[in-house]
């Protein structure tokens, strides 16, 4: 059954001025009501019902060119600009293994010497920590989506795996992963080996893109059942990193765990707003 | 549009009842207690209350945070309690995809990596150094710590696989063999096998169920009894062969 675009109204119109770059790239409307969520035998994220209140979330993830205008208008300093402990990635390390790098930063989301974001504006911003995230949303006078929120929207009224069924082979069509077997060499087989800018892979139903892979996508709250732990985030959709091999996550059902301060050159956001 | 909406929201709620029994198995107590059990750390003897306390008040400054201890007082401690300040905490971050999650009947699988040490902490250059510059310290001292309780927690399993302490292979056995209840040092075997490349594991079944172009980081075999023999009487061999 497939509920598709029946939910979907976008909103191109948005009041708040900061607002400015999402009101071109739009949002989703959601509307309140019940909702599965989960997976059938999964701990973490069992199947079950939820009620939510109508919602917007944004189409993309946020963009370098967003995040410079927040920093620019506030005077930000992220977490791994002011602890220099951002950790990147660069080919040859062993699988989930990630290297600290103290001059990486949003601006330089994989170290100083692997270059800067001038020509990557439209990428998602990464090497943000949980903090950074919710920072740009008080700015911006949004919110994280919360974790059902998230999944509510990538789902797309679809209770398989994945928006389209349950065939993981179909991600190329979708979404910017890991294709190489391990992280040894460097895999670009997509057309990128670090993020794609956003937009640049098919949508799902409700037009919402990069909602598998390209970057995590940090959520608020906390694994059903669990107790609010202040110092981790959670974070979904998988990351360019990805691979079906390690961290398998580019799906509607995984949920990661992050320590709030943790700054990852696959770690981003995008944005969700009240109705 | 309001039409719609209540059509959309009346064929929502006719998906949702059509899976109505589908309701969630909490996993066993034996699998939850099975779960803890793999996450249980050893904590080195060595001046622990010394170093948990430099932890606990100059590295660890609230429960938001992990800091790293800072060069002039890490490079003050003597080697014994370097290996105790690594054990016990990491000073990196992890990334944010859970590796090992909870399964159902977890312990009657024997699985093809090890869990997570520190959840969403990892550890640093420096302390990934430091247990390879000392690689024959780090092997007589994860000894005589097990040597008191039969276990090797998860921060010892990873540090020999780290180190890649093959010659510990007949020590993993003897301590697996004491209780024969933690699958976990099967996986640490197959590991070593598999980062040797040894080419009778590299060509079984299990290497390709776990490690082949098509497995993933949750995958595990069966804990029979059969597959538990076989992993042993393979590491043995293995090691056999690296001593002729």
């Amino acid at each position: 059954m497939d509920l598709k675009i029946s939910f979907l109204f976008t909103a191109f119109v948005l009041t708040a001025s900061p607002f400015s770059a999402q009101v071109k790239n739009g949002f989703a409307f959601v509307p309140g009501g019940e909702y599965a969520v989960g997976k059938i035998g999964h701990l973490l994220n069992p199947y079950r019902k939820v009620t939510v209140d109508s919602f917007f979330i944004a189409k993309t993830e946020v963009t370098n060119r967003q995040f410079e205008e927040f920093v620019q208008a506030t005077g930000y300093k992220t977490d791994a600009e002011r602890m220099h402990n951002a950790m990147i990635f660069v080919p040859g390390l062993k699988e989930f293994e990630w290297k600290q790098d103290s001059s990486a930063n949003w601006k330089f989301p994989n170290g100083i010497s692997r270059g800067g974001i001038e020509t990557k504006m439209d990428h998602p911003v990464t090497t943000i920590s949980y903090t950074d995230a919710v920072a740009y949303c008080q700015w911006a006078g949004a919110r994280l989506p919360t974790l059902d929120e998230w999944e509510i929207a990538c789902r797309a009224g679809t209770s398989t795996d994945y928006f389209w069924g349950d065939n993981r082979e179909q991600i190329k069509k979708y979404a910017n992963i890991w294709y190489g077997r391990n992280h040894l060499t460097a895999d670009s087989s997509d057309g990128y080996m670090y993020t794609s800018p956003v937009g640049s892979f098919d949508p799902n139903p409700w037009g919402l893109y990069d909602v598998y892979g390209n970057v995590f996508e940090l959520c608020d709250g906390e694994l059903y059942g669990n107790k609010k732990n202040k110092s981790i985030a959670h974070a979904r959709g998988g990351s360019w990193w990805c691979s079906k091999n390690a961290c398998n996550f580019f799906n509607s059902y995984d949920i990661g765990r992050i320590n709030i301060h943790a700054s990852f050159s696959n770690l981003g956001f995008r944005i969700a707003k009240n109705y | 549009m309001k039409p719609l909406l209540l059509f959309s929201a009346v064929l929502l709620s006719a998906t949702i009842s059509a899976q109505d029994d589908t309701t969630w198995k909490e996993p066993s107590k034996e699998s939850q207690a099975y779960h803890k059990f793999r996450q249980h750390l050893s904590y080195p003897p060595y001046s622990y209350d010394k170093i948990n306390e430099i932890v606990r008040k100059q590295v660890v400054t609230d429960s938001d945070d992990n800091l790293v201890m800072k060069d002039k007082a890490y490079n003050e401690l003597f080697p014994r309690e370097k290996f105790t300040y690594i054990m016990i905490h990491g000073e990196t971050y992890s990334q944010n995809c859970d590796a090992m999650p909870p399964i159902q009947d977890e312990q009657t699988k024997i699985f093809g990596h090890l869990p997570d040490v520190f959840n969403e902490f990892n550890w640093s250059e420096r302390q990934a150094k430091f247990l390879a510059d000392n690689r024959d310290s780090v092997m007589v001292w994860i000894r005589e710590c097990v040597s008191k309780n039969y276990h090797i927690g998860v921060n010892f399993k990873l540090a020999i696989q780290q180190i890649n302490a093959t010659e510990m292979i007949p020590f993993i056995i003897k301590t697996y063999k004491m209780k024969q209840k933690d699958n976990d040092l099967l996986t640490l075997l197959m590991l070593l096998m598999k980062d040797n490349s040894y080419p009778p594991f590299l060509s079984s079944a299990s290497y390709k169920k776990l490690y082949g172009d098509n497995s993933n980081y949750q995958d595990f075999i069966l804990a029979t009894k059969a597959n538990r023999e076989l992993i042993i009487k393979r590491a043995t061999d293995f090691y056999n062969g690296l001593k002729n």
